[in-house]
Order: structure tokens, then sequence, then C-alpha cells
């Protein structure tokens, strides 16, 4: 006598055995399996073949889970996972770090009100230009290539560097500058820009991950 | 015998992910109820491989275009529901303009070789 839930469970046995994970995918094709039955007993095929049939149209289980490997997350995607963990708590502990410091700083070069203000106002800026990369990277463009985002990256991140120097070396020297104003044009001059590169980032990486549909599966 | 009739493979499988968001763009929907859907909506002309159609779903779920959730069929048994995203969505525009352009120009060829 053919028992359905006995089929099914070496059924099953088979699948585990080619290495299809439990539960999702294979309660899925559990579900799958039995709706098919169903659908071959309405029309009057009995159990047994109708078992044999769905279990056929499933395909072989080293087949199936040949096509499941790919999915599988690899390692670049859980690289990219932390990447944007970190940008994320980056992007708003860094400001609060610096925020505070910038408060409670007491001292010679300790700010004033109205530079304190200033100076939240430019980690606020910054933390904005992080996330507005993330979330319009419907705007940016697609690049495929890894190595040109890379390159792109870099070389703004360089073009940072080279300001960086000019504002250090050349602008802040020729004015009369007290500390406080320093650290201030320092916050705006090159903190909040970095907020920039690194939104670009963001949504560069987002805009390559997100917006290719269309690549052959 | 029939296969002529059929829609050969790499042409089905090029077409999965279209026909996918497609179905879901008008609803929730499961793996077995797809494969059906598209089986009655060709005339049994396009026949998925049952078990593949899973790994392209998931697939299509790890890239954001479309979501799942476990729910109950009629009868109470677990089933996987699938429905389409915003990103999916986009997807499905940019697919259609493709393939629209592909039978475009191909039709454009007949009508010239028939002139």
């Amino acid at each position: 006598m053919f028992n359905l839930d006995q089929a099914i469970l070496e059924w099953r046995r088979q699948m585990l055995a080619a290495g299809i994970k439990t539960p999702v995918p294979l309660d899925e094709l559990e579900t799958h399996l039995r709706d098919e039955i169903e659908q071959q007993a309405k029309s009057g095929v009995n159990e047994a073949e109708a078992f044999r049939v769905a279990v056929e149209k499933i395909g072989r289980a080293n087949l199936v889970q040949n096509e499941f490997k790919k999915v599988e997350p690899k390692w670049a995607d859980l690289e990219w996972k932390l990447t944007e963990v970190l940008l994320a708590v980056g992007s708003i502990l860094a400001p609060l770090l610096m925020s505070h410091s910038v408060l409670f700083h007491r001292g010679s070069s300790a700010m004033t009100l109205s530079q304190k203000m200033a100076s939240l106002a430019a980690f606020v800026t910054f933390a904005l230009l992080v996330w507005a990369g993330r979330l319009s990277y419907r705007v940016f463009p697609v690049i495929p290539r890894k190595r040109i985002r890379n390159a792109i990256s870099l070389a703004s991140f360089a073009l940072l560097g080279l300001w960086l120097q000019v504002l250090l070396r050349v602008i802040l020297p020729r004015h009369d500058f007290t500390m406080s104003q320093v650290t201030l044009a320092f916050i705006w001059g090159w903190i909040t820009p970095m907020g920039g590169w690194a939104g670009l980032f963001w949504g560069l990486e987002t805009a390559a991950r997100k917006k290719v549909p269309l690549a052959s599966p | 015998m029939y296969c002529d009739a059929m829609i050969n493979k790499e042409l089905v499988a090029a077409s999965t992910e279209p026909l996918i968001l497609s179905l879901l763009a008008d609803g929730e929907s499961y793996g077995y109820a797809l494969i059906q859907e598209v089986k009655r909506l060709s005339g049994e002309k396009i026949q998925w491989t049952d078990g593949m159609l899973y790994p392209v779903l998931h697939r299509m779920e790890h890239r954001g275009l479309i979501k799942s959730r476990w729910g109950e069929s009629e009868t109470g048994r677990k089933r996987k529901y699938y429905s389409i995203k915003k990103d999916g969505k986009e997807a499905m525009v940019r697919h259609h303009e493709q393939w629209s352009l592909v039978h475009g120009v191909l039709s454009g060829l007949r009508k010239e070789q028939h002139v």
C-alpha cells in the first residue's frame, strides 16, 4: 500500500542528502510537491503515480541544489553588508562623537556658542550628505565594473586629500585665526566634504548592486 | 513531436524573470500558481521545470526585486507567497522596454521581407 507521507519523507531525505537546506527551500518544495499531487489526484490519477510524476517534475535533487547554490550569499555580499553597516553606524556615531568633543571641550581653544552651533550644523550636514548618497542611488549611474568604481572613489578621495593640503598649508596660514576658528574652518572645509565623499561612494556602490536587474540570471 | 511548438530553453531562461515580475505585479502569488499561470497563458508552450523556479525566485528576492512571506493555503498548508517590490517594478519596466524593442525589430524585418 502506498503511503504518501512516507514517500514524501523519503523524498525529503534524498533532497537533504543532495544538500538542499532546511527549512526554507525544502519546505517550499514540499508544499509545491503536495500541491502538484493534489492537482493530479483531482484529475483521477492515483496517489502513487501522482507522487512519481510530481517528483519527476521538480527535477533531480542535485540539479536543483546546483541552482540554489548560485543564490547563496557569497563572501563579497557579506563584505558589502558589513561595509553598509559600518557606513550607517559611522555616519551617525562620528558626528555624535565630534559634537560631544566640540561641545564639552574646555581650555584655551574652547569655542564660543555660535562657533559650537556652526560646528553642529556641519556635523548634521555631514550625516545628511552620507545618507543622501545612499537614498538617492537611483540618480547615480550604474558602473558595473568594480575597478572603475574603485578608481572613481580613490580619485575623489585623493582630490579631497589635495584640498586638505591646500586648506591647511595655503588658506588657513594666511588668516590670523584663533585655534577655535581654525577648528571650525577645518570642520566645514574638510569634515563636511568627507560626508559628501562617503555619500558618493555609498550611492555608486548601491546603484551598481541594486540597479542591474537585467544582468542575466 | 511537441518539441517544435515549445519555446527553446534559452528563451525560457531569459524570459523567466520578466514573466515572474509581470505576474507578481498583478498581486501576490506562490511558486506553484506562477507555474500554472505561465503554462495557461502560453498555451502550455512555456513550461518551467518546477524545481528550477524556486532558485530563481530566491535569487530575485536576494536582489531585492521581490519579497516573500509565509502564509497559509486554503487547505491550511503553509505556503510561501511572493510579492513585487519597488525595484522589481522598475526592473519590469526595463524588461518590457527591451523585449518590445527586440519584438519591434523582428516584426519590422519580417514586414520588409514580405513586401
